[in-house]
């Protein structure tokens, strides 16, 4: 009942303010040829940003990795290698191998499954016997420990490392080629695309 | 009434026997895995299996650079003898593609590659760390268990205040001295081993602890040594998987192989 009695009271206030108020500003006249000026400039700006945009739309920075070499495609042909001649004897031997293969890996796979279930469950078996001893020391054993990763090991490999073996070495030619970012507009448009120069410099040690 | 009754009927009316139930002393113990160096040897079928992928990668290839120039040479060769052309000298100079071969044939066959097999294994020294390579390596240490010298991984009772990570930290470092950096897998113990006191070394009242709970925590060695000086009178020796069986007891090695992971 005050709820609604209040809401009744805000809105008599409301009207009596309304009624109360200054009349309303006249609004301003502007000249249309100047509204029209203003139109025109704003377009004007617009297109010269997009052209500048498509004119350098083209020089992002290339990606050499991505293209096959010319000599490569042209060369083609003599690089073929003559079709091994694969007999229907080689082609089952091969074909059962996989099979074999198969196998082979599912049941290292089975394995794998199982042993890490054997893990798990001594896990859980070693806190759930922690936990009847203490609970604080069970909530110390399973909190999260961050400091952990990133963890990076090294190895294995085929052969160990030889003692005191002094590896040459060799001859460095950095090819990689360096481009130079063309930002004296960044900021003015969208601030991800950075436009290279076109002529990239290929720089080579030789 | 069977068995199971009977300990839910207990748990349910016996409020007096969760203050007084057993004790048990609590221990961490630290698993130290040297992890393999060296890439286990193929097995058949992986063999096998690798000969054909490479066979099958090769008749998909193109022909490489060093291909293509050998056979012009090998045509540029045969054309010379057929038509006993001069010799051009610049030619004849330069290195062929079968020399290059042969070169770098040789240059690797002069190659000496350390050997898999090292001293320490001829020596069969069970201290060192440069054993058996391309397996996993775990640290034993001689401890005092009442009146006889048993193997077991470095353990020690918890103290208050220490979580048993902590506990296992510092065990180790107590143990096998500040030289040795390892890396702890994290703060969960991955085992446990409980085992109670013999009737004859409990004091014969009822607080006394019953037996102890020993806590595994793995860890991977990074590098260092173990100190000789820290283990006194005690010994220490890496094993490998194969050779824990006979050092530990049956009970103990049937509890430690529960978390260890499998080899080949």
């Amino acid at each position: 009942m005050i709820g609604c009695l209040d809401v009744d009271v805000g809105f008599r206030c409301a009207d009596r303010c309304l009624l109360f108020a200054e009349p309303l500003k006249k609004k301003k006249r502007i000249d249309p040829a100047i509204l029209k000026q203003r139109e025109e400039r704003k377009k004007k700006r617009l297109e010269k940003q997009i052209r500048r945009l498509e004119r350098n739309a083209k020089q992002l920075k290339p990606i050499d990795e991505l293209e096959v070499p010319l000599e490569l495609v042209d060369g083609k042909k003599e690089r073929m290698r003559e079709a091994a001649v694969i007999t229907p004897a080689v082609e089952e031997e091969r074909a059962l191998l996989t099979k074999d293969w198969t196998r082979y890996k599912r049941k290292q796979h089975l394995k794998d499954m199982q042993m890490i279930d054997r893990l798990m469950f001594a896990q859980q078996k070693a806190l759930d016997e922690l936990r009847q001893e203490s609970e604080e020391l069970y909530q110390a054993a399973i909190q999260i420990n961050p400091t952990l990763l990133p963890f990076t090991v090294r190895g294995p490999v085929k052969t160990p490392p030889i003692k005191g073996y002094d590896s040459p070495d060799g001859e460095y030619t950095d090819v990689s080629k360096k481009c130079v970012v063309n930002n004296h507009w960044t900021g003015v448009v969208n601030p991800c695309l950075q436009v290279y120069e076109s002529n990239c410099t290929e720089e080579q040690n030789m | 009434m069977n068995l199971a009754q009977r300990s839910i009927r207990l748990c349910l009316y016996s409020t007096s026997a969760q203050v007084s139930r057993t004790k048990w002393d609590l221990m961490s113990a630290v698993c130290l895995e040297r992890k393999p160096v060296l890439s286990g040897e193929l097995n058949e079928i992986e063999r096998k299996f690798s000969r054909m992928l490479a066979d099958i990668e090769l008749e998909n290839s193109h022909k490489s650079d060093h291909e293509v120039r050998y056979e012009t040479e090998t045509l540029q060769a045969e054309l010379l003898k057929s038509k006993s052309l001069d010799l051009d000298i610049e030619q004849t100079l330069q290195q062929t593609a079968q020399d290059f071969e042969d070169a770098a044939v040789d240059e690797y066959n002069k190659f000496v590659f350390e050997s898999r097999i090292t001293e320490a294994d001829k020596a069969n020294d069970l201290q060192n760390l440069e054993r058996k390579l391309d397996r996993h390596l775990l640290l034993l240490v001689q401890q005092k268990q009442w009146d006889q010298k048993i193997w077991a991984l470095p353990q020690g009772l918890q103290k208050d205040g220490e979580t048993m990570l902590q506990t296992a930290e510092r065990v180790l470092r107590e143990k096998c001295g500040d030289d040795l950096t390892v890396q702890f897998y994290g703060n969960a113990p991955c085992g446990v081993y409980k085992y109670k006191y013999p009737k004859m070394f409990v004091s014969r009242e009822e607080e006394g602890p019953v037996g102890a709970k020993v806590f595994f925590f793995k860890a991977q060695y990074i590098a260092g040594y173990v100190d000789h000086n820290k283990l006194k009178l005690q010994e220490f020796k890496w094993l490998g998987r194969e050779e824990l069986m006979s050092s530990l007891s049956q009970e103990y090695y049937r509890n430690i192989s529960q978390f260890l992971i499998d080899e080949e």
